[in-house]
Parts: structure tokens; C-alpha cells; sequence
């Protein structure tokens, strides 16, 4: 039926820093954005990985300050 | 009084000395506004994500501190025109900060962060 159909698609993201609350989003913190940024460095959208709004903010608001203290790439490398 | 830290890439090449003479000048001008220095931090060579100033890697130094805005201001000041630092970033971590107490280190840092400002000395 339609919507067993749809149920494949369907499938729930949850907010991964809503589950478990000991993650904290800290621009300082460069291994947990990794995560979040495709290798060249853009910011993956929260439709992807399923986080909730308030913490994809956060997220981006860290990600954009690691990238001016350099700790991330504004831009990834072209090469490699 | 409000909390700051402040990020302060210094120049690889610099040597020991200029290292800590670069880290004298931030503490000390913060402290001679009256602030408070919660904790210092040297996080060492790192490789930064792009070229700033033709240098690929940098030496870290991140403060914390209790301080007023003008101390800030003056240390921002002093740090721009010092030719061994790459790059700077001062964030606010919290509206009102009593230094009484030095206790909270993590849970406080992400409750109400605005970058006061970035700046890049070059270019």
C-alpha cells in the first residue's frame, strides 16, 4: 500500500545532540565538526544527518568560528 | 564583569621568548583593566586549515578570562598591531561573570557565546 511505501523513505533522524546530551557543540572542538562539513568543508545540511533546528544553529555558528581562527577551511582543499 | 576567551595565533618561527612575551602582553593588559584570568592554555604547533600571513602552521594560545569590554578593546588594540601575531578571536562566553567563584569550566562556555570579534592583522 501507499503508505508502506513510503515508509522506506520515512525513516526518523533524530537530533544526535538530543539523544545523547553529554555531546556539546564547541567551535574549540574540531573533531566533532568534522562530522558536520563535507571533506571540503561546507556545512552538511540538517536534512541529512536529521538534527533539530536549535542545534544545526549552534552548529553552524561553531563551524563558522573555527573557520576564522583557522582550526577549519572556508574553502577545502581543491587538490588531494 | 564579563567572561571572554581569547584565541591568538602567534607566529611558528617566533621562538620561545617571543611566545611568552606575546602571552605576557594579552594577560597583563587584561589584568591592568582589572580583569581576571581564569586559565591559560598553550595548545601548541598546529596546522592551520588555510595560509594566514604565508605561514601554514601556527602556535595557539587560548585565554580565559573575566574582564570589562574596555580591556578587551585595549588588548585587541595592542595584539593587532604586534607583528609575531597571525590572527586573533576574542568570543564572549557569558553576559555576567563573577570571578569569586572560578568554578564552571565546560557547561557555561556554550550557554551564551556571540563572537565580540575576529580580526585578521594582514591583508
Amino acid at each position: 500500500m501507499v503508505i508502506k511505501k513510503k515508509k522506506i523513505f520515512n525513516r526518523r533522524k533524530v537530533c544526535r545532540f538530543c539523544t545523547d546530551k553529554s555531546l556539546m557543540i564547541d567551535y574549540k572542538d574540531v573533531k566533532t565538526l568534522r562530522n558536520f562539513v563535507t571533506e571540503r568543508g561546507k556545512i552538511i545540511p540538517r536534512r541529512i544527518y536529521g538534527n533539530c533546528a536549535h542545534h544545526q544553529r549552534q552548529l553552524t555558528e561553531a563551524i563558522k568560528r573555527a573557520r576564522q581562527i583557522a582550526l577549519l577551511p572556508y574553502a577545502g582543499q581543491t587538490q588531494q | 564583569m564579563r567572561r571572554y576567551e581569547t584565541i591568538v595565533i602567534v607566529r611558528p618561527g617566533a621562538g620561545e621568548t617571543e611566545f611568552s612575551s606575546v602571552s605576557d602582553k594579552v594577560t597583563g593588559t587584561i589584568e591592568g583593566f582589572g580583569g581576571l584570568i581564569v586559565r591559560t592554555d598553550r595548545w601548541g604547533l598546529k596546522k592551520l586549515a588555510y595560509p594566514i600571513k604565508k605561514e601554514a602552521q601556527g602556535d595557539f594560545l587560548y585565554v580565559e578570562y573575566a574582564g570589562l569590554p574596555d580591556g578587551v578593546k585595549e588588548m585587541e588594540r595592542l595584539i593587532r598591531i604586534d607583528d609575531r601575531v597571525l590572527k586573533f578571536m576574542t568570543v564572549k562566553t557569558q553576559e555576567v561573570f563573577t570571578p569569586d567563584a572560578p568554578k564552571v569550566e565546560e557547561p557555561a562556555a556554550e550557554s551564551e557565546t556571540s563572537a565580540v570579534s575576529a580580526d585578521e592583522a594582514s591583508e
